[in-house]
């Protein structure tokens, strides 16, 4: 050691450490333990007052519904991360979804799924690169770029290619929509099935965990979300940097938009947009700061089914599905709060 | 060993910038700047705030690509680099903010560099954690910080700005650099960390690496030696050996005009207590009494960890006292906030200008009149506008500022300049009392001229100043005494005429339990 005053420092963060095995440390060094507890503890109180709560089905449909959702909330984590901000994704989604399925159904009707499912990431990331490149630019905040081309993506879709709901997809979409990865009978006699695209959600996190956290890539995101002058003085590029993730964040939105048709067996062209709050609400209660590099991608995940299950067992402890929404923005007020608290306390 | 290796390379320099330009917009900020540098020779870059130095430092890290002219490094001609160019080629740069990422860790500040820069910039790599940690071990131990786990894995956020800076130091050495640029490494590090960093320097200058120091501390650079290289108005105006320069002659170059070095104060302090404090303590700072006339400039200095600043943050009410009292023109005063010091009449100019002080993309009208806004609005809380611009102007002139525009934002002017704003915009209050903390930091030869001789006017007009500084002549030049901290005591007090360097830097240094007279 070389000085007394780095001395002093260096001590007093000594003494500190001990406090960091407490609770207030180790919510301080992750966030997401409070998106966590506040699962658990939501999860306890519903099962409590509804004991069905916790019968498989239940718990199915919850994995169910979070998958395009997390893949949403994977996208926008990684914005987010780097210092931007995405409200575009939804309206990609949808842009690939239709076009995707008017594609299949009136020109190329013997397409392979995967070969769909593929091309609908191309596309997300084609329509995820444009923004990569206007950010980067225009030289404009993402907020901005991203409203701009949500109305542009939604735009050219009702004008040009359609805006007819189509209600009976190609075969193999509908196929890949009921194909079940588990599938059990429950107590009542009814079929349970957790479909086989549950799987794309924790691959596609453990994808994004993998390049966050083991690339140069992810190092250069959270560096561009610190400070994004410097890390571009440091020689990361940033051109580089914006269009991966734009990019990624719009392959992602592709495939959600894509499994969300499969699912639902039909294609609405009006579906998805607006739920873009509902995604950066989750990625938020996460931990992710929406000031940029932060979070993890586990918190991502917690944060989104922490969402879900708001949104799904509400209404199983009788609370109007009405009440989603105060419930959601309450509990965004007390996380951010909370992590607002803990940082200034240390 | 090095005076063979450097006769082996003598015929070609490691970097060179021939007849350099660099306009922007209207502004002509290089004016044909010749340099050339040698492998393990130490260059100071000297210059007034503002005359290009930052520039020329920019145009070799790759950030600015020049107007004009060419860089030849390694004998391959460019017309400019980009910023990996430079890194590759071991241009390693210091910058004055540190360019840290603040949410990563020491280790990845330290070393994540050097990954991106053998991958050629290429992000599509993995990344390897076992080498980021080897490395970043090495280059910290180099700078003297520990390389623990715990603190390899410590936010750079939460550091303290001393550790930052060895941090954005280790950076610059822990690749194979050849050349290590440092502009103004040593703001924030006390004596024993700037020993270390001079080391630092003689280690990687007999590693054969060269290295350019941008500085105002003239002693710092006689102690590293080397080559001076003297900019004014965007042109190189001297070159030679430090040692061949005297500190008057370097001082004069950089400014084009004779400096005066000698003591500024110049009045005597009045007879009538203006302030005084009986056994104020606060965290840090043991009970202190001490007692203000008018018109008197009271030096504080010591170690960084001495109390100094505890001191002026519970005078000011930054960080209130804990205990004793205050009075200030016979009242006695509570100081909880700083809005009551405010009020009571003593201004705080703090140290760092840019976190504390300034708002920066605002005008200078806007910065100057931040402190009597309510008194220069209506009922409605509407500003009178003609009152304020008035105001900002009479205050620019009597600070000297070197331009008349006060729509200007303050982030436009050069360090020294904002200095002056600041000080300006408390005697839009007009205090009793003004505490001043490091009036002078990152402040160029010129500039310290003008904010002294300011000093000196508000003593008398009968306003009483402490200054808080590590600046050890800045104290002995402006003030009547000078008090010395140590431990959160005060260990002297010493008249500012009689005194010497030494005499205060015994008294900062003393073991804890000593007490000099």
């Amino acid at each position: 050691m070389t000085a007394s005053r780095l001395d002093a420092a260096l001590q007093q963060e000594n003494q500190t450490r001990p406090r960091s095995f407490s609770l207030g440390g180790l919510i301080r060094r992750r966030p997401e333990t409070i998106t966590f507890i506040l699962l658990v503890a939501i999860c306890v109180a519903v099962a409590l007052i509804n004991p069905a709560f916790l019968q498989p089905s239940t718990l199915i449909d919850i994995g169910r519904a979070s998958v395009v959702m997390g893949l949403f909330a994977l996208g926008v984590f990684i914005i987010l991360a780097a210092g931007g901000i995405d409200v575009s994704f939804t309206a990609i989604a949808a842009f690939t979804m239709y076009s995707m399925t008017v594609v299949v159904q009136s020109h190329l009707p013997g397409l392979p799924i995967a070969v769909v499912l593929l091309m609908s990431m191309a596309g997300g990331a084609l329509l995820g690169i444009i923004n990569g490149l206007l950010v980067h630019h225009l030289n404009v905040p993402s907020l901005i770029v991203t409203i701009g081309t949500q109305y542009l993506f939604r735009g050219i879709l009702l004008s040009f290619i359609g805006t007819v709901w189509i209600m009976s997809l190609p075969p193999q979409m509908g196929a890949f929509g009921r194909l079940p990865l588990v599938q059990f009978e429950a107590a009542t006699g009814a079929t349970i099935t957790l479909p086989f695209y549950f799987l794309v959600l924790p691959i596609a996190a453990v994808l994004t965990w993998f390049i966050l956290n083991r690339t140069l890539m992810g190092r250069a995101i959270f560096a561009v979300g610190g400070n994004a002058n410097i890390a571009s003085r440091l020689g990361y590029s940033l051109k580089t940097i914006h269009i991966f993730l734009f990019g990624y964040a719009g392959a992602l939105a592709g495939l959600a938009g894509i499994i969300h048709v499969c699912a639902n067996r039909q294609a609405n062209p009006f579906d998805l947009v607006g739920t873009e709050v509902n995604v950066i609400a989750a990625v938020v209660l996460g931990g992710a700061k929406i000031t940029g590099g932060t979070g993890t991608v586990l918190g991502t995940i917690l944060g989104v089914l922490l969402v879900v299950v708001i949104n799904s067992v509400l209404v199983m402890v009788g609370i109007p599905s009405t009440w989603q929404r105060l419930v959601v923005g309450i509990f965004i007020l007390l996380a951010a709060a909370f992590f607002v608290t803990k940082q200034k306390n240390r | 060993m090095t005076d063979v290796m450097n006769a082996q390379q003598a015929g070609r320099p490691f970097l060179e910038l021939r007849n350099i330009h660099k306009r922007f917009g209207g502004v002509h900020a290089l004016r044909g700047i010749d340099l050339s540098l040698d492998r393990g020779e130490a260059y100071h870059l000297l210059g007034e705030n503002g005359c290009g130095k930052s520039t020329v430092i920019k145009i070799m890290s790759g950030a600015h690509a020049p107007s004009e002219g060419e860089i030849v490094l390694d004998g391959k001609t460019h017309a400019s680099l980009s910023p990996i160019q430079s890194l590759q080629a071991g241009i390693e740069t210091v910058y004055q903010d540190l360019s840290l990422i603040p949410n990563l860790t020491v280790a990845e500040n330290v070393a994540l560099n050097e990954q991106l820069v053998s991958a050629g910039g290429r992000l599509a790599r993995l990344f390897d954690r076992k080498r980021l940690r080897q490395t970043a071990e090495k280059a910290l131990a180099t700078v003297g910080l520990p390389g623990d786990r715990a603190f390899l894995n410590t936010v750079v956020s939460d550091l303290p700005l001393a550790a930052r800076q060895l941090v954005a130091i280790a950076r610059a050495i822990a690749t194979r650099a050849r050349l290590v640029i440092m502009d103004e490494p040593t703001t924030s590090l006390t004596r024993r960390e700037v020993d270390n960093l001079i080391r630092v320097v003689e280690r990687l200058r007999s590693e054969n690496v060269a290295v350019l120091f941008v500085t105002h501390k003239l002693d710092e650079c006689y102690r590293i030696g080397g080559q001076a290289v003297v900019f004014r108005d965007g042109q190189c105006v001297a070159k030679g050996p430090i040692d061949t320069y005297s500190k008057k002659e370097l001082a004069e170059l950089m400014t084009g005009r004779s400096i005066d070095s000698e003591r500024y104060r110049t009045a005597k302090p009045g007879d009538e207590e203006l302030f005084r404090l009986d056994r104020l303590a606060a965290p840090n700072v043991e009970p202190i009494s001490l007692s203000l006339k008018k018109g008197e400039i009271l030096g504080v200095t010591g170690l960084a960890d001495s109390g100094r600043n505890e001191l002026a943050m519970a005078i000011t009410g930054v960080q209130p006292a804990t205990s004793g009292t205050m009075t200030l023109a016979g009242r006695p005063l509570s100081v909880r906030r700083p809005g009551e010091a405010i009020e009571a009449g003593i201004g705080y100019v703090p140290e760092d200008r840019l976190a504390e002080g300034l708002f920066l993309d605002k005008s200078i009208l806007e910065n100057e009149i931040a402190l009597v806004v309510t008194k220069l609005s209506n009922a409605f809380g509407i500003i009178d506008k003609r009152k304020g611009r008035a105001l900002a102007a009479k205050l620019s002139e009597d600070m000297r500022l070197n331009t008349r525009d006060i729509d200007l934002p303050v982030g436009a002017l050069s360090g020294g300049n904002q200095q002056r704003v600041l000080i300006g915009r408390w005697l839009s209050i007009a205090p009793k009392l003004l505490v001043l903390h490091g009036p002078t930091v990152g402040v160029d030869v010129g500039s310290k001229d003008t904010i002294y001789r300011a000093i000196q006017q508000l003593a008398e007009a009968g306003m009483g100043l402490i200054i808080v500084s590590d600046d050890l002549p800045e104290l002995l030049q402006n003030a009547d005494r000078v008090l010395v901290m140590n431990s959160g005591r005060v260990v002297a007090s010493l008249d500012a005429e009689s005194a010497s360097e030494e005499d205060l830097y015994k008294a900062m240094l003393a073991s804890h339990s000593e007490t000099v007279q």
